[in-house]
This record gives structure tokens, C-alpha cells and sequence, in this order.
């Protein structure tokens, strides 16, 4: 008896198991919902950028900005930033990116986005969390008070999204849901 | 030779019709991707950034057929997936138009190669017998050194994932070079040592830059693990990257290195950079030469 209740757990381990490594795939549908929560995140993420580059945000709204800026990312993303005259890849830490932002002497600061954007598939990582890459184009342009336009590059920006199965529970129910955060971002100037 | 000169036209003008049908498409386009994701954008000029082949993901699409000229992912069951019209104007643009040493009748064979309807080649993510190589930037005994790391996909776990699969670095290479095979010959242990207690290793070791010459004849020096000792000695510091460029030996008769170009007009990103019709001895040497065997 006792044999037979031993097998019967290693069974359910096992099955359990089996689920909890079981290859998923995301359906074409929910692949586009996916793609536009991503887009919308990267969006958030373009506005937190032009609040806390500008001068006319107060320094403690910029550290609040920064840090909503920062729970968009998963731990340790970084940014990796080159020009066209220096084309080799120079890394920030999200918070580190931001706080060299926020030293820019800008008064304000415009992000406009090109009507184009690129999202590759989503791929499924040895530890079953899926990766994808939005590619969007945007300008960059920095004010001064008195002179006016200072500044203005147009960059490629290449953003890692990882998309992560995960549980909740509301009302003693058991919710799936899918989460989408950023990750690494490859910033490159280029030429429009 | 009037034959080659007037397909030469008809594809240049085939692709300015492609780039022209680009361009307006993106302005058809326009307001249908404003209202789907509201990004805020304006009217900054995007035709060129429409044409460019944004990421390797475009490229394998592109190659492939698997998106529309609007950049969206076409489902298998679509006519338009992989047909070859789709294919052959994709193709056309896929190449850099600076490269003259692509001529325009060797691309001109290559899509007729891997379109041809009987016969048709496609490019696999997921397949064999294509690399990435990545020209990166250490710190080594004090100055900046330039490594060639070549990398590949690996089924791990659940997914994929890039593997480190083989590094270059002058330097290693300079240490097995031998300018003078002679001595070689006089470079050995002879079979009685062991009588010996190998007592004359110590003239193996005198002399340190031929030392690989005491190792078995199949012996070829290893420098990715060379490469991973110096790194985890801290010898090898990691600085940042110069370069990302691909290679691809997946389409029978053919190779082709893939490159980014960051320049403006309809001619940039992911664009096939060089290009040769090889037999697969040819393959297999190329192949050996990328392993460093």
C-alpha cells in the first residue's frame, strides 16, 4: 500500500513536472495583444524619457519618473549606446541612462517617433520565458532656453521584450496572464 | 553580352519599381498604423526606414517571403507566403548596391537559384551551417586587441540560444606560428626517455615557442579555450563591440556574408555584403577556415 502511494505521488511530481517545462506557444492573436502591450510599454518609456530630460520637470517628479521608468525593465537591462562617429556599443544601466539624461542641460526636451516599427517573433528561451526584439525610429531633439534647438539625433532603437507566464490570484481564483517587460536596449544613431 | 546589359536594366528598373511601391505604400499605410498602436507620431519622412531590412528577422522574411511589402508576418496559408513573385522583388533589394563585386548577373542567378519553382531554397533560423561573428574589443596586457567571436544557435532546455563556438585573436595564432618548419624535425623525445625518467623534458621546455611540437601529429591548438583561460584570468577584459556581420553556407552552390548598413536611402540594414557560387568542397574548406581547423 505504501509502494503503491510512493508511485502514485512520483507520478503527479512527474506530471507536474512535465507541465511546468511543456514547450507553450503563443496563438497568432494573442502574439499581436502581446506585441501591442510591448509597444505600449516602449511608449510609456519614450514619455518618462522626455519628462526627465527636461528642465522644466522638478528634480523629485524626475526621481519618481525615473523609478516608474526603471519597473518597465527586467533586473540588470542595460542600454547600449553608439554614434555614427563612434560606432562602438558604450552600456548604461537603465537608472544610470536616466541619471545622465537628467544632467543634460536641456530646457526641453521633444521625442518624435517615425511612423514605422518593426516586431520580430517571439522565441522561447532555454528557461521557457519568450524573447522578441520591437525596432522603432525616433528624434531626439534638446532646447535651450535662449538658443533655441541645441541638439538633435535620430536613433534606431532595437528593444528586447520578454514575455513571462505568470499566475495571480483574484478572488481566490487563479488568473494566467501573460507579462510583458523590457529588457536590453540597443540604441543607434543613424541616418533617416 | 546585349542580353546581359538589358537584364541588367530591367532588374535596376524592377527594383525602383519595388522601392516605388515601398514608398507608397507607407503613405497608404499611414493612418491605419497611427490608429492601431497611437505612438504620437508626426510627420517625419519614413520611406527610407520602410525600405531598410530593420532587423536579421526582416532579412530571413524578406528572403523567404513571409511578409507582405507592408512588413507584416504573412500566415502559411496566405497565397502570398513564399511565392516566388514576392520572393524575386524581395531579393532584389536585399542586396548592397554599393558592392560592385555583386554583379548584377551573379544576383541575377542566385534568385533565379533559389526561386526556381522546381527547386526552391529557403533560409532557416533555426538551421546548420550559419554564424554570427561579432568583432569585439578587450583589453589585453594593457591595450586594446580586436577578437573575432563566433557565435551559433543551440536547442538548450525549452528554446535556443547563442553559443560562443570558436574565437580568433592574432595573438593566439601568432603563438603556434612557426616560421621555420625545420626544426620540427630535431624537436622530439626520443623512445627510450622513458629509460630515462623523461629526464630530457627538460630541453622540451627550454624552449618555450616550440613546445607544440612535442604533441601528437592531429594536434590543433584549441583557442576558444584558450580564449575562455585568458578571460577568466582576467587577462582578457571585455571592452565593447566594433561589428556584427553573418554567414551563410545554408544555400546549396552558394555563400554569402550578411552586413548592416547604417546610411541613408532605400539601400540600408541588413543587406548581403558579399556574395560567391561555391561547389561544397569549396563549402567544406570555407566551413574549416570559419572553425579555424
Amino acid at each position: 500500500m505504501k509502494t503503491l502511494k510512493i508511485t502514485i505521488i512520483a507520478l503527479a511530481v512527474l506530471f507536474g513536472c512535465n507541465n511546468l517545462f511543456a514547450q507553450e506557444t503563443i496563438s497568432p492573436d494573442r502574439k499581436k495583444a502581446i506585441d501591442s502591450l510591448a509597444l505600449e510599454k516602449v511608449r510609456d518609456l519614450s514619455k518618462y524619457i522626455a519628462l526627465v530630460g527636461s528642465k522644466e520637470t522638478p528634480w523629485s517628479e524626475a526621481q519618481r519618473v525615473i523609478q516608474r521608468a526603471e519597473e518597465l525593465f527586467m533586473p540588470g537591462s542595460e542600454m547600449g549606446v553608439s554614434s555614427i562617429y563612434r560606432p562602438e556599443i558604450s552600456y548604461y544601466k537603465v537608472r544610470e541612462y536616466f541619471d545622465r539624461l537628467m544632467r543634460l542641460n536641456y530646457q526641453k526636451v521633444n521625442i518624435d517617433w517615425y511612423n514605422i516599427e518593426y516586431v520580430s517573433d517571439l522565441e522561447q528561451q532555454p528557461d521557457g520565458t519568450f524573447v522578441g526584439v520591437i525596432t522603432i525610429f525616433q528624434r531626439f531633439e534638446g532646447f535651450d532656453k535662449e538658443k533655441g534647438l541645441v541638439y538633435r539625433d535620430t536613433t534606431k532603437k532595437d528593444i528586447t521584450i520578454y514575455v513571462k507566464r505568470k499566475e495571480t490570484q483574484i478572488g481566490g481564483r487563479t488568473i494566467g496572464f501573460w507579462d510583458v517587460l523590457l529588457g536590453d536596449i540597443r540604441v543607434k544613431e543613424t541616418r533617416p | 553580352m546585349n542580353l546581359l546589359f538589358s537584364r541588367s536594366i530591367i532588374s535596376k528598373k524592377c527594383i525602383r519599381y519595388f522601392y516605388l511601391i515601398l514608398f507608397f505604400i507607407v503613405f497608404v499605410c499611414h493612418q491605419s498604423a497611427f490608429a492601431q498602436y497611437d505612438l504620437g507620431y508626426n510627420n517625419l519622412d519614413a520611406s527610407a526606414l520602410f525600405a531598410q531590412t530593420k532587423q536579421l528577422t526582416q532579412f530571413f522574411r524578406r528572403f523567404n517571403g513571409e511578409e507582405d511589402a507592408k512588413g507584416n508576418k504573412l500566415d502559411s496559408t496566405n497565397t502570398q507566403y513564399r511565392s516566388q513573385h514576392l520572393r524575386s522583388e524581395f531579393l532584389s533589394i536585399l542586396f548592397d548596391k554599393k558592392n560592385t563585386s555583386i554583379t548584377d548577373e551573379l544576383k541575377a542567378q542566385f534568385i533565379k537559384d533559389v526561386t526556381n519553382e522546381q527547386n526552391k531554397k529557403f533560409l532557416n533560423f533555426r538551421g546548420n551551417n550559419w554564424f554570427a561573428e561579432v568583432n569585439a574589443v578587450f583589453n589585453y596586457q594593457n591595450r586594446p586587441v580586436n577578437i573575432l567571436i563566433y557565435l551559433e544557435l543551440e536547442h538548450s532546455g525549452l528554446g535556443y540560444k547563442w553559443v560562443i563556438s570558436n574565437v580568433y585573436f592574432d595573438s593566439f595564432s601568432q603563438i603556434f606560428f612557426h616560421s621555420n618548419n625545420n626544426d620540427k624535425a630535431s624537436s622530439f623525445l626520443h623512445q627510450m626517455s622513458h629509460e630515462i625518467d623523461f629526464m630530457n623534458l627538460r630541453k622540451a621546455f627550454a624552449d618555450p615557442k616550440d613546445i607544440d611540437y612535442y604533441a601528437p601529429n592531429e594536434y590543433l591548438p584549441d583557442y576558444l579555450t584558450l580564449f575562455f583561460v585568458e578571460i577568466k584570468n582576467k587577462n582578457l577584459i571585455y571592452k565593447t563591440i566594433n561589428n556584427v556581420k553573418f554567414h551563410f553556407l545554408q544555400i546549396d552552390g552558394w555563400y554569402f556574408e550578411v552586413n548592416n548598413f547604417n546610411r541613408s536611402g532605400y539601400n540600408s540594414g541588413w543587406l548581403v555584403s558579399n556574395m560567391l557560387k561555391i561547389s561544397e568542397s569549396e563549402k567544406a574548406r570555407l566551413l574549416k577556415i570559419y572553425n579555424h581547423d
